[in-house]
């Protein structure tokens, strides 16, 4: 595979990121990650006492998988809970990488914006590198370029729904407006098809965890959503055709005396 | 006196007092065997004890279908087993009241989350294509099944053949059946095991066989097995009843909750990975109590009567191991199914132990010798 997937200065081969979350055993999150081909790994320590580093026997099966981790702070439901546990993250694993989510609904778990934007340019002045989960509104993820984001995680749908991609049109608006920011379509994937077509929309990876994770056989649902990544993206540069319309012809058709048509 | 006698060893050291310890115990012991328990902790202990076995917050459910959805066909067939051999033993332990029923269990979900009913459904579908002892039911059907509970829930799965244990109860039953029975105990005591040798910070005793059945106290010498937090709530109200257990699905958690003896409901557990053996959050208390109040409203004026945290001890697999070395047999991370593999487990080892050619579950151990 290319090289070509630069995030804050980092190239990857692999435009998959997997989450660790969900899985029914850690051994079935290590042969997820495999056979993912992923390089990149996220994971959330916000239940885990992360102060006293209780969550220590997990992460070191994690960090096993030799993936570049991505800690994310989800749960957390104000700025400040999310600051600090971006702290605590970065003191515990030694990146300045993070996944930020401000949870703004704790059913659905969408993001708050707000909250987002102002966490966000907290953690960039403390020198973060932020990976925002935000929802796809143009304004916002301006917003966020603007406080010095480099790359953007629109949600495809609601954390674990499984909807795909829901709003096509602010998608696809945000990819014509922001053409040379990194964008990840982050959560609500359910088939690899949606992924698929994420990436044939020009989107630069894609981020999951519950699909493969609640799936029957999670490993080979992420060879499943690796396929697919890497056909949306080879689709993409390939260069789609145009639809056409075929259902009424525009010129005699041969064959057919043209006082039929 | 048993058939095998002869053949079983002499001497054995069990070190660790949970269930597979008492178990262990009380079955060498029927057979004539000289055991001597080591526990870390009081042989007797308290909630809050700085040791208290995994087997005492555990709510004792035999599930094997609800649990072949998060793990496997054998944790399955396991649990078929446990459902024969619990009533088969506790027919011959003294006792006031029933410890094990089998009524079922019951899979509910609210209206909106009725998916996650689904998804429960198809992954049973998928792990045991050929089982026939669920069944999806309606309002109604529930309602007959358990009239207090919250007439919200439209739609639910009765897993007919599942059953659950009394645990404490039984616990602390085991534990007086096996003094009785002349065991020499050593709680308190904290233990190093090693093939025929058990050794505590001033001793060591030598035994014909040493059961490493420590659970995540056996961390210190195995590295690979890890601890996996769960929180559980016990309320107690004589406003509310249930004949079985009931397991509430959400997109968030999947709690379930266990009716025990003197109007006590347990409700659990939470999952996280984390070897935090420290009190309770709130976070999680609120998702409890709230599950609870969500399946009858009539816990509001419930008392809560203990908050409960373990260590649940396991393997990267979440399954069980049975290793076996020259005079010494460790059994440890049975995860979250205490009560569902401890049959299986116990009869494999002593059929191991009495060198008796068929062993229950054959595949679970892995002879180092």
């Amino acid at each position: 595979m290319e090289n070509d997937f630069l995030l804050y200065g980092e190239h990857f081969s692999s435009r998959f990121l997997l989450g660790t979350a969900l899985y029914a055993s850690p051994q079935l999150m290590r042969d997820a990650i495999t056979q993912s081909r992923c390089e990149i790994v996220t994971l959330g320590l916000r239940r885990q006492n992360p102060t006293e580093k209780s969550g220590d026997a997990f992460w070191q099966l994690i960090q096993e998988s030799g993936c570049r981790l991505l800690p994310n702070t989800a749960g957390c439901k104000s700025v400040k809970e999310a600051v600090t546990l971006a702290e605590m993250s970065r003191e515990i694993f030694n990146t300045d990488w993070i996944k930020l989510e401000v949870v703004g609904d704790d059913y659905n778990l969408q993001p708050d914006p707000f909250g987002l934007l102002e966490a966000s340019e907290i953690l960039i002045k403390k020198g973060f590198k932020v990976l925002p989960y935000c929802t796809d509104d143009l304004i916002l993820c301006k917003r966020l370029l603007d406080v010095g984001c480099e790359v953007l995680m629109p949600w495809g749908a609601p954390i674990g729904t499984g909807q795909g991609l829901l709003n096509r049109y602010s998608l696809k608006t945000l990819r014509e407006r922001i053409k040379d920011v990194p964008m990840i379509i982050d959560a609500g994937l359910g088939a690899p098809s949606q992924a698929t077509e994420a990436m044939e929309m020009g989107f630069d990876g894609i981020l999951l965890n519950t699909a493969v994770a609640k799936a029957h056989n999670p490993p080979l649902m992420a060879e499943a959503f690796a396929d697919a990544i890497d056909a949306g993206r080879k689709a993409f540069k390939a260069g789609l055709i145009q639809k056409r319309q075929t259902a009424s012809p525009s010129t005699p058709t041969i064959g057919q005396p043209f006082w039929h048509q | 006196m048993t058939s095998n006698l002869h053949q079983l060893p002499e001497t054995v050291g069990i070190a660790g007092a949970g269930l597979l310890g008492r178990l262990f115990a009380w079955k060498l012991l029927q057979s004539g065997c000289k055991v001597t328990l080591f526990e870390a902790g009081q042989f007797a202990p308290k909630p809050g004890d700085t040791f208290f076995p995994a087997a005492f917050t555990a709510a004792g459910m035999i599930a094997p279908l609800s649990e072949a959805v998060v793990s496997d066909q054998n944790i399955y067939r396991m649990g078929q087993f446990a459902l024969q051999q619990w009533p088969e033993w506790l027919k011959t332990l003294p006792s006031v009241e029933p410890f094990f029923y089998q009524r079922g269990s019951l899979v509910v979900a609210h209206p909106q989350d009725v998916s996650e009913l689904t998804q429960f459904e198809q992954e049973l579908q998928f792990v045991l294509p050929e089982c026939n002892t669920y069944a999806r039911i309606n309002q109604q059907q529930i309602h007959e099944l358990e009239p207090d509970l919250n007439p919200v829930f439209s739609e639910g799965l009765l897993l007919s053949e599942e059953g659950h244990i009394n645990n404490r109860q039984l616990l602390t039953a085991l534990g007086k059946e096996i003094i009785r029975l002349g065991v020499t105990l050593r709680d308190q005591t904290s233990v190093n095991v090693q093939p025929n040798k058990i050794v505590t910070n001033t001793n060591e005793e030598t035994f014909d066989w040493v059961i490493d059945c420590r659970g995540y106290g056996a961390k210190v010498q195995d590295k690979k097995l890890r601890g996996v937090r769960g929180e559980t709530l016990a309320v107690q109200t004589k406003e509310f009843s249930l004949q079985r257990p009931v397991r509430l699905m959400h997109p968030r958690y999947q709690l379930y909750i266990v009716p025990k003896p003197h109007n006590i409901f347990l409700i659990g557990a939470t999952q996280i990975e984390s070897e935090d053996k420290s009190a309770v959050s709130l976070q999680s208390s609120l998702e409890l109590s709230s599950a609870l109040y969500t399946l009858s409203s009539a816990f509001a004026e419930a008392r809560i009567i203990e908050l409960g945290v373990n260590l649940r001890p396991a393997y990267q697999d979440n399954l069980p191991r049975i290793q076996i070395q020259h005079g010494l047999i460790t059994a440890n991370g049975l995860f979250r199914h205490g009560y569902l593999l401890a049959p299986a487990i116990i009869e494999s080892v002593l059929a191991y132990l009495g060198n008796k050619e068929q062993t229950v579950f054959c595949n679970l151990l892995q002879d180092h010798r």
